[in-house]
């Protein structure tokens, strides 16, 4: 874009002097452009909302990149028809909520200046009028605190601008001002905002296309963001992990001590080699970055620190199987896996189902690897998960019999120390996780968690895929069988029957407590009635129900 | 039932109780003009409705909930866009709202409002 363009000095002086015409429509908005895509991740930053519109940076960059594609299929030199072209390529392209309001903006922006072949004062004024206009029709209760009111703000100016005679260039940087001015408001408009610590993130799209333009203008880089650090308060890293790109698997998130003062630009074109939604935090003498990356480069973020400073904390998360929780239908919440310090002792478990998993990372799993009965893991899965561990002791839950071969190998290969709890279920799995003490010595600590086994027994309930006849217990296909410690020892018409028998089985009149999970396939309603008739069956005991979300088991009972 | 266990006992939250805090999520939402009565056949005097189980349809089937959103947008967006935007809206706020996962949000587009800018 630079090499086409006249000297700045000249440049400056043109525009200052003449209406704005369709090539310098096309400069400014492609300007605009660039200038956004430059600071998208400082937008994307910005979003308080999990939900609602994703990336807001990544948004209007794709509505405005699409805009300019069709820009550049015009070749006659005419503001109007430059301009409906950006309102159409704007409109096919938009994404989210603020690039659907951005298309709004361009089409009235458009639309009141059809037929110009350059553009005044009076005719920007208008048209920024047209676009607040525009824009606010397109939706029944506007919120203000949002790009809405940058736009108006931004009309209010232009039309002030040109009331007083200014020529279209410093009625640009008025308006640029006000967009600045006015992003700066929105948190005092939006109180959802202000308690984020946030500016408006649509707000500050918009205001940034305004600066771009005027950075062309006055010859200023385009390419770079201007990046400061933010304070760690403001820091959202939650919204961050719930947009995850593709290939951006693993969150990473260092606090260190620079050696020297950081240098911030150099800092930030260091990370975005490695990834992306980076966002940087300034406390007290420390920084925290915040970086999500591919597999592959997951250990690079903490090499690069150790190259510039030392590292306090680490937190690395695997960002895909978070997702795939959120997505399933038991989880709400991405489970939160305990932040090991480096002395400590992490425990890795292997587990199935959203509500076992999210009940392991409450009792402090480090780690938590997808697998069970009919899906185990591979040595290499479990590998990769305590390697990934910013701490040399592990402790392994396999938390199944297949699962005990792949976990011991996965212990010797490792480098660090690892020890395997050779768990052969889900609550043996609990009963030593409640054991878990991260600061104490780790044979010890397995030792103990190896005693806890014998204190729980295990009851697990599914269906029969063939006919079998095991220790006297014959079972036809489909038919209900209940499971102590492994092995088959009741088998029912339906699922209540089965559970009630397996408990007697279990001898569970002599234990103090039942706990009840229901897998993915059972609903909460007749999780609830099974559960009524077990309490009514053991008035005495105390009997908890958890939504398990497992595969293949219907029920894991718990009885210690 | 949207029913959630709860240690006294169990809640349970009426359609019209979702309805309306969808309905108040969908027209927030960017694009939507209004909200459109689900059947034609109940004319066009009453094409846009203000009444929130009018437009909007939540169904229970056993645990899972659906929402149904028939809307009105405005003429020259990118009507895509826009019901992408009200789903994720809705399922946003009503997730929020009540604490329970939301199967489906189905966004029907009755129609186009066209409004003069000039």
């Amino acid at each position: 874009m630079d090499t086409e363009s006249p000297p700045t000095s000249l440049r400056i002086a043109v525009l200052q002097q003449y209406p704005v015409n369709g090539r310098a429509v096309k400069h400014l908005a492609e300007a605009a452009y660039a200038w956004l895509e430059a600071n998208k991740q400082t937008v994307n930053a910005l979003n308080v909302f999990p939900v609602p519109d994703g990336d807001t940076g990544t948004n209007m960059v794709l509505t405005m990149k699409s805009a300019i594609e069709e820009l550049n299929k015009v070749h006659e030199n005419e503001a109007g028809e430059m301009l409906a072209a950006l309102a159409q390529g704007a409109l096919m392209g938009a994404r989210g909520n603020s690039g659907v309001i951005l298309s709004q903006l361009w089409r009235g922006f458009a639309r009141s200046v059809e037929g110009k072949e350059s553009l005044n004062s009076q005719d920007l004024a208008q048209a920024f009028v047209t676009a607040r206009d525009t824009a606010y029709k397109g939706v029944v209760r506007p919120v203000e605190g949002t790009i809405l009111t940058v736009a108006k703000d931004m009309a209010a100016a232009a039309e002030s601008a040109a009331s007083e005679g200014i020529s279209p260039i410093p009625l640009l940087r008025r308006v640029s001002q006000a967009a600045k001015d006015s992003v700066q408001r929105t948190p005092e408009l939006l109180p959802i905002l202000k308690q984020a610590g946030v500016v408006d993130s649509g707000g500050k799209g918009l205001a940034l296309l305004m600066e771009g333009m005027l950075r062309w203008v006055e010859g200023h880089q385009l390419h770079t963001a201007e990046t400061i650090a933010q304070p760690i308060a403001a820091m959202n890293l939650e919204a961050a992990t719930e947009s995850v790109e593709e290939g951006q698997d693993y969150e990473v998130v260092v606090d260190f001590r620079p050696h020297t003062e950081l240098d911030l630009p150099r800092f930030y074109s260091d990370l975005e080699k490695m990834g992306t939604s980076i966002q940087v935090g300034e406390g007290q003498d420390m920084y925290r970055m915040h970086i999500h990356v591919p597999a592959d480069k997951r250990n690079e973020p903490l090499d690069y620190i150790e190259t510039i400073g030392n590292w306090t904390n680490v937190k690395m998360e695997n960002l895909m199987s978070q997702m795939d929780e959120i997505r399933s239908k038991v989880s709400k919440q991405p489970p939160k896996v305990a932040m090991v310090q480096p002395d400590e002792i992490a425990v890795v478990t292997v587990a199935a189902g959203a509500g076992i998993t999210r009940h392991f990372a409450e009792l402090g799993a480090a780690a938590i690897v997808e697998g069970g009965q009919t899906m185990n893991p591979s040595t290499a899965d479990l590998l990769a998960s305590l390697e990934n561990l910013p701490t040399d002791k592990v402790i392994i839950l396999p938390n199944n019999k297949n699962i005990i071969m792949t976990a011991n190998a996965a212990a010797e290969l490792t480098v660090k120390k690892a020890v395997v709890v050779p768990t052969t279920s889900i609550p043996e799995g609990f009963a030593a996780m409640l054991r878990h003490n991260p600061k104490g010595d780790l044979e010890a600590v397995a030792n103990e968690m190896k005693d806890g086994l014998a204190e729980v027994q295990t009851g697990e309930i599914t269906t029969a895929t063939r006919d079998v006849e095991i220790d006297g217990v014959k079972v036809k296909v489909g038919q209900i069988i209940g499971l102590h410690n492994d092995k088959m020892v009741i088998a029912a018409d339906d699922v209540e029957k089965a559970c009630l028998k397996l408990l007697k089985q279990m001898k569970a009149n002599e234990y103090e407590a039942i706990t009840i999970f229901y897998g993915e396939d059972v609903h909460a309603e007749q999780a609830a009635e099974i559960t009524d008739s077990i309490r009514e069956a053991y008035p005495e005991k105390v009997v908890d129900v958890h939504e398990g979300g497992q595969p293949h088991y219907q029920f894991i009972l718990s009885v210690e | 039932m949207a029913t959630d266990q709860v240690p006294h006992g169990s809640i349970h939250i009426a359609p019209r109780a979702i309805a309306t805090i969808a309905y108040q999520a969908a027209v927030e939402s960017y694009g939507v003009v209004g909200l459109a009565s689900k059947n034609v056949f109940d004319g066009l005097t009453n094409f846009i409705v203000k009444d929130p189980t009018h437009g909007i349809e939540v169904r229970y089937e056993g645990e899972a909930i659906s929402i149904d959103l028939y809307v009105v947008v405005e003429y020259g967006t990118n009507i895509k866009a826009v019901a992408d935007s009200v789903a994720s809206t809705v399922r946003f706020h009503v997730e929020k709202a009540i604490g329970l996962p939301i199967l489906e949000v189905n966004v029907h587009v009755q129609g186009l409002r066209m409004s003069n800018a000039e």
